[in-house]
């Protein structure tokens, strides 16, 4: 891309080096480079659509859009409310399935 | 908080949304950046698995993390536009993203969404909308070959027609004259209302007269014979029906100066169909026998002509058809069905259908456009459910007709929009319907969605409950009740609402520009009329019940009685009517009958017989 000349300081590839890795870190980059984060992804996409999880936001969305106006909304605004909400309602069963699949595939790409 | 949008800005419509004006942010990058902006965005377009979503990634296996804090795992990675740093962005957390907006010299305030590929604000921390973007997203995920174009039929067949305002006309003192002294005016205040007149049955044919009932009540297709726009005098007058004609002729026996077969030139639906309203809304209480317009319609589908009974839909298909052919066809070019330019049977019916399918292998999206004048619906396959949960939850559907379609599905009942849903979800076609893929060269396993591109003026729905198995050798009839609403918004079953829920959020228009002005305006249409049919598969009755000032009729053969509405909430529909809301005027370069002018030269055409609202 053009505008290289913009762009931040290199200092911050060596602060990056300089910090340890965390475990989290170090799944996601396994996942990712792996595929195995968008099917992962798409499997989950899929089975809160089915069990109404989407839409209940959507309606919490949509509350919030009319008691506030729709042009006082921006998308942070609606990522900040349902992000607790959302993370608390989602069925066990789901949690549960996603992470069986996360241990199947951190076992396999171990040996 | 989002910044005041500038509301001097013009407000399009783009996909049945208004499209949002940009953001100060978001102007002053399309000034400094000239006319693409975007353009270098697209060719880190990543899409995978084919069809799915689009994602920005500089190559393919990139790993994007923060260019801050280092960190790959955050759920919002903001790529700048300017300087195609990767920055994440947590609200109201620390937000790398928004600090690299506010310490940069101005022109860092727009970035993409790498997994998402949406354009956000830093500074407005607002999503915005870039036209040329989504449209080349919107074609990365559809695919399509860039040299050839695969649409058959494309919209570009849709001629730019204007909406024109409705202008109030009343006749001069010439024509008040002339009306005068040939007619007699209609009194809509009479009880029981105007054109209800029973049909006598001649021999098993309750299937006709269900569909004639339902076609002399469709305020269109009523308006414009009522309005004298199939003059049956004038046109057996012009197709030579005199016995004159018949000697005059010069040697080669039946055929007259028309170039038609004498026997056929009597032969028009259209003329029957006038005659039918003539007697029908002539005030005459007596049942009525058409029996001309059976005799007519016996030599237009002479496979039918016999005293069983038949199909009220293959009926209903087949009269259309014979009004659509005995139309000229060399005074239009180009004869488009799908827009009603043909025949008032289609002007009234036809809408289109849009049908996608696309390959699972490689995303290729093959688009076709078929012309419709009705639309089958299959029922939804049986729900086993108690029958004491069914009745329970069926008295809080009737109540409240804004109830999700999950509910009703829980429960077991069969509504209208549910089979709509179904007729517009995405459908796997099988490994024994693979479809042959442009792009792959080869028979894939394919996606198929319908959806519908343009509305008809009156949508017919009919509810497939006659089961042929050639499997099994046997048919059967599906008895279970079926919700139909009073008054049915079509919108959710646009092509554009249907494309936007595979694409998301995109102001690009994903059906050509024409669609949107005709369509989004006139998705409301209310119930009419319903043809039902009770009994066994090959011994059965059909009965039309019609919706006139809001009471309710039932007409089965030569009685005609009023019932509650409730009556006919629990009858079971087989042909149901809706009429458009709200008819516009459309403005047509096309003259189609001289006689029609009026004294001022406004010339009325096929478009300009509906008016305002319709009763």
């Amino acid at each position: 891309m053009r505008n290289s000349v913009n762009r931040p300081p290199t200092p911050d590839a060596v602060e990056i080096q300089q910090k340890r890795p965390t475990l989290e870190e170090i799944i996601n980059i396994k996942l990712i480079e792996s595929g195995e984060k968008e099917r992962l992804m798409e499997l989950l996409r899929e089975r809160l659509t089915e069990c109404g999880w989407k839409d209940d936001m959507k309606s919490l969305c949509r509350a919030l859009i009319q008691k506030k106006g729709r042009n006082n909304v921006t998308v942070d605004d609606l990522v900040h409310v349902i992000t607790p909400e959302g993370r608390a309602s989602i069925p066990d069963s789901i949690k549960a399935e996603l992470l069986q699949r996360i241990r199947t595939f951190l076992l396999q790409a171990a040996v | 908080m989002s910044s005041k949008i500038n509301h001097d800005h013009h407000h399009q419509r783009i996909n049945g949304q208004t499209s949002p004006p940009p953001c100060p942010h978001l102007a002053e990058f399309h000034a400094r950046n000239g006319s693409k902006p975007f353009r270098v965005l697209q060719d880190c377009l990543r899409v995978k698995p084919p069809g799915g979503r689009a994602a920005i990634r500089r190559d393919p296996s990139e790993v994007p993390r923060c260019g801050a804090c280092g960190q790959s795992s955050r759920p919002r990675l903001y790529a700048c536009v300017a300087c195609a740093t990767i920055y994440c962005h947590a609200s109201p957390g620390p937000s790398h993203a928004a600090a690299h907006a506010t310490s940069m010299p101005p022109g860092h305030e727009i970035a993409v969404d790498v997994d998402r590929a949406e354009l956000f604000c830093c500074a407005c921390r607002d999503q915005v909308y870039d036209r040329d973007f989504d449209a080349a997203v919107v074609l990365s995920q559809t695919a399509t070959l860039k040299s050839a174009t695969i649409q058959s039929s494309t919209p570009e067949n849709l001629r730019k027609r204007r909406r024109v305002d409705y202008r109030h006309w009343s006749p001069d003192l010439r024509e008040r004259t002339l009306m005068g002294s040939g007619s007699s005016p209609l009194d809509w205040s009479m009880d029981p209302p105007w054109g209800l007149r029973g049909l006598n049955n001649l021999g098993n044919t309750c299937f006709m007269n269900s569909v004639l009932q339902a076609l002399l009540h469709t305020p269109p297709l009523r308006n414009y014979f009522l309005s004298d726009r199939h003059n049956r005098y004038y046109c057996q007058q012009k197709n030579g029906v005199t016995s004159n004609n018949n000697n005059n002729l010069n040697g080669s026996g039946r055929r007259n100066a028309g170039g038609v077969d004498s026997k056929n030139a009597r032969l028009c639906l259209a003329c029957d169909m006038d005659a039918m309203f003539s007697a029908v809304f002539s005030g005459d209480r007596a049942p009525y026998s058409p029996s001309k317009f059976l005799y007519s319609w016996w030599q237009h589908a002479a496979n039918l002509a016999s005293y069983e009974q038949q199909d009220a839909h293959e009926f209903f298909i087949s009269m259309l058809d014979g009004i659509h052919e005995k139309v000229e066809k060399d005074k239009h070019k180009h004869p488009n069905q799908g827009h009603g330019e043909c025949c008032i049977a289609h002007r009234v019916f036809s809408g289109i259908l849009r049908s996608d399918v696309m390959c699972m292998t490689c995303g290729f999206t093959s688009t076709t456009y078929d012309p419709c004048v009705d639309i089958s619906l299959d029922l939804e396959p049986h729900q086993g459910s108690s029958a004491k949960t069914v009745s329970a939850k069926a008295h809080h559907s009737f109540n409240g007709e804004a109830d999700p379609i999950n509910t009703s599905q829980a429960c077991g009942i069969s509504t209208l929009m549910g089979c709509l849903d179904r007729f517009t979800r995405p459908e796997r076609l099988g490994s024994d319907q693979k479809f042959f893929c442009q792009q792959c060269q080869v028979r894939q396993e394919s996606l198929k969605q319908m959806s519908i591109r343009k509305l008809p003026l009156v949508s017919c729905f009919h509810i497939k409950r006659f089961e042929h198995s050639s499997i099994r050798k046997m048919s059967r009839k599906i008895d279970r009740n079926l919700q139909f609403p009073f008054a049915l918004d079509l919108s959710p079953y646009l092509s554009s609402s249907i494309l936007r829920s595979r694409f998301g959020n995109r102001v690009f228009p994903f059906d050509g520009e024409d669609s949107d002005a005709s369509n989004e305006m006139s998705s409301e249409f209310e119930l009419f009329a319903v043809i039902t049919h009770t009994g066994k598969l090959d011994a059965g009755h059909y009965v039309t019940y019609l919706r006139l000032s809001d009471r309710w009729y039932k007409c089965d053969d030569a009685w005609v009685t009023q019932v509650n509405e409730n009556i006919v909430r629990a009858a079971q529909g087989y042909m149901i009517f809706y009429v458009q809301k709200m008819l516009y005027y459309k403005a047509s370069g096309k003259q189609v009958n001289a006689r029609y002018n009026d004294s001022k030269g406004t010339k009325g055409t096929l478009n300009q017989f509906c008016t305002g609202q319709v009763t």
